[in-house]
């Protein structure tokens, strides 16, 4: 059955000749003319995530326009806490747990319109939060990249957060579309990250001890294992009653 | 004559499968029992659910479109446990859903809400465009199918929501409050939508507004502080208010009898 | 809007315009097809049509008439497809025998005896389709001939309404 249209349907049952749907017809056309034609970028995200949905997911993060300036805003704002702070191994391991968190509530059930429906989807609510994290890193590391041609600030940003966040998120991202859980892949993200963090601290000596003391791991994987756990409970379903 | 989380009948004669098996479903928020004790067995056809605001029909719902889980019970749908994670995403495929609350996407325009959405339930990328163009003419949107959704009314909005719960031609379909913003006649052209859609597909229609079901549906119940007070045809709903109950339209009398009832 | 503005407005990219344009044309394109086509080559005809309408609107100069323009499209598609088809289909003798009211055209042009089962369906069979008399009708069925009469009256009626000729 078909709503009576307010301009009026293309044509009625009276008006098709001996057999011919007219209505068949017009879906047909209307079908190649309202087709959309993904672009490169789309068609590659397609193939190397596995899915139509997550690569549509990630082209269109950008243009959920208020979660795209939130969690743009607290990618930056984690960026800078980490530049405020750089002796301090514990802010490099909140940061990123900060940025996850506040991406998670932006494309999530606080701000994302459709976040209900998306629930109810066969791709992985999840899944897509992973996609747009990937996202926001990688259009915000590009963003930096062209920003450090005239700031050294926005170079130490760029080189120091953005583009090993960027690189982290995209792992993650690979090792959840490989393993079919966004769980080990985030899981994975928190890995790589602990071990940048204190392979980088060791090289510039600041935590020599704590490669060789066993017991300082614990801290370490403690915030690591929190910050998984807070994206986790971000999405979980039983938000909103009734 | 209250009915407490009756078992209940079968819809007749249409056959296997039984698309929703629910069984002693319970689920609270906290202190807040939202359904207390729902039992149910649907098979094709329109099933509409009515019920004041706060009866737990939502929270029905949204166990029904595996959003949210029970705090206790079984539930099956479409002959699968929800609960397995490959078995959810193959109901996930063959489900439809509108949240009462839907939001959009305002830079969207109504063919990539939909197709959206349908990617999100993968459909095959080759079968897409056909369905969005046949979604989109069956809400009657073919005016407005690449107008960006921030330019439509809420009646509009309503029905882009309609036409992404039925993109996929889902064989379980939830509607929760579809006719919020429709004006009377559209009213009338979506009850005969949820008829041919009720033919080869369980359709759930949760709705306040007693009126707007009671011609398109076969069988409806009704809710009442997590409970279903009541099951059955609307005629018999409609025997239900003879000299009871209270309203303008007989299915509204049978209505407010059977809550009055339920409430007392 | 007349239809040099709508063509304007598809050559820039409104798709509303396409279906004003199919609301106007398709049915009158569709009638004169339907005469040399059987229906589901109509439909694949007008398909193409219109998306070369759609994709050739910004070569349209209004030279003569968009009624013109778009039969002059929908000539060269029919003529395509049917060069692909190869010569099988005849759709001259698909003309039915002159004489006959349109009913009685109908059945005998689209088959459609078989759509109708039951007492109607046989009757219009042996009727027409073996063009008895009724009384040999009424013989053969075991009924009395006003019977056969009203039956074919109503199967009639029911392929008209099918069929969705005027009257």
């Amino acid at each position: 059955m078909i709503f009576p249209n307010e301009p009026g349907l293309p044509v009625s049952a009276h008006d098709s000749p001996d057999g011919v749907d007219l209505g068949r017809v017009w879906t047909s056309v209307a079908t190649e003319v309202w087709r959309r034609h993904p672009g490169w970028l789309e068609r590659t995200a397609a193939r190397v995530l596995r899915s139509p949905g997550l690569a549509r997911a990630l082209v269109t993060a950008p243009s959920l326009l208020l979660p795209w300036l939130i969690s743009t805003v607290v990618v930056f704002g984690a960026g800078a806490l980490i530049t405020l702070g750089p002796g301090q191994p514990a802010v490099w391991l909140v940061a990123p747990a900060v940025a996850a968190v506040g991406i998670a509530f932006s494309y999530g059930p606080g701000i994302d319109p459709a976040w209900e429906l998306s629930s109810s989807c066969a791709v992985s609510d999840r899944m897509v939060l992973l996609t747009r994290a990937v996202a926001v890193f990688a259009l915000n590391a590009v963003l930096g990249l062209l920003a450090s041609v005239a700031s050294g600030a926005a170079a130490a940003l760029t080189f120091g957060w953005l583009l090993p966040m960027t690189a982290v998120s995209a792992l993650a991202l690979a090792a959840a579309v490989a393993a079919r859980s966004a769980v080990v892949g985030a899981g994975a993200g928190v890995a790589a990250w602990v071990i940048t963090v204190l392979a980088s601290q060791t090289v510039s000596g600041q935590l020599t001890a704590s490669v060789t003391n066993a017991h300082a791991y614990l801290p370490y994987l403690a915030v690591a294992a929190c910050c998984a756990t807070a994206v986790i409970y971000a999405v979980r379903p039983e938000r909103g009653l009734q | 004559m209250l009915r407490h989380g009756r078992h209940l009948r079968r819809t007749p004669g249409k056959g296997p499968p039984v698309n929703v098996e629910l069984t002693g479903i319970h689920r609270s928020f906290g202190k807040n029992k939202a359904v207390d004790g729902v039992s149910l067995e649907l098979d094709t056809g329109v099933f509409g659910l009515l019920g004041p605001n706060g009866a737990g029909k939502t929270s029905l719902l949204r166990m029904l479109a595996t959003v949210l889980p029970p705090s206790s019970g079984e539930i099956r749908l479409l002959e699968r446990d929800p609960r397995h994670p490959a078995a959810r995403r193959e109901i996930r495929r063959r489900l439809g859903y509108l949240p009462q609350n839907l939001g959009y996407y305002p830079s969207f325009t109504v063919v990539e809400f939909i197709e959206y959405f349908a990617l999100l339930k993968e459909m095959p990328s080759a079968a897409v465009p056909k369905a969005v163009a046949v979604a989109v003419e069956r809400v009657d949107l073919g005016a407005k199918a690449k107008a960006k959704l921030r330019t439509l009314s809420g009646g509009m909005l309503r029905r882009v929501g309609i036409a992404q719960a039925i993109v996929n031609d889902p064989d379980l379909l939830l509607l929760d409050e579809p006719t919020a913003g429709l004006d009377p006649e559209q009213r009338v052209q979506f009850r005969a939508l949820l008829r041919s859609l009720g033919e080869a597909a369980t359709v759930i229609v949760s709705t306040h507004l007693v009126e707007d079901v009671g011609a398109a549906c076969t069988e409806v119940a009704l809710m009442s502080a997590g409970e279903v007070v009541f099951r059955g045809t609307p005629g018999e709903l409609t025997a239900r208010g003879a000299g009871h109950g209270v309203g303008d339209a007989p299915l509204e009398r049978g209505y407010s009898a059977v809550l009055s009832a339920a409430r007392s | 809007m007349d239809d040099d503005e709508l063509i304007a407005a598809l050559a820039a990219g409104d798709d509303t315009a396409l279906r004003e344009l199919f609301t106007r044309h398709a049915p009158w394109l569709a009638a004169r097809l339907r005469a040399a086509l059987p229906a589901p080559d109509v439909e694949d005809v007008l398909q193409e049509t219109f998306l070369a309408v759609w994709q050739g609107a910004r070569g349209y100069r209004p030279r003569g008439t968009p009624r013109a323009w778009i039969w002059v499209i929908a000539r060269n598609q029919a003529a395509l497809l049917l060069r692909r088809r190869g010569p099988a289909t005849a759709p001259l003798e698909e003309a039915p025998p002159s004489g006959l009211d349109p009913a009685d055209a109908a059945i005998a042009r689209a088959g459609l005896t078989a759509a109708l089962d039951g007492p109607e369906g046989r009757v219009l069979r042996l009727m027409y389709v073996e063009d008895r008399p009724a009384a040999e009708v009424a013989a053969l069925l075991g009924v009395p001939a006003g019977t056969v009469k009203s039956r074919a009256h109503r199967a009639r009626r029911r392929l008209r309404a099918v069929l969705g000729g005027t009257e």
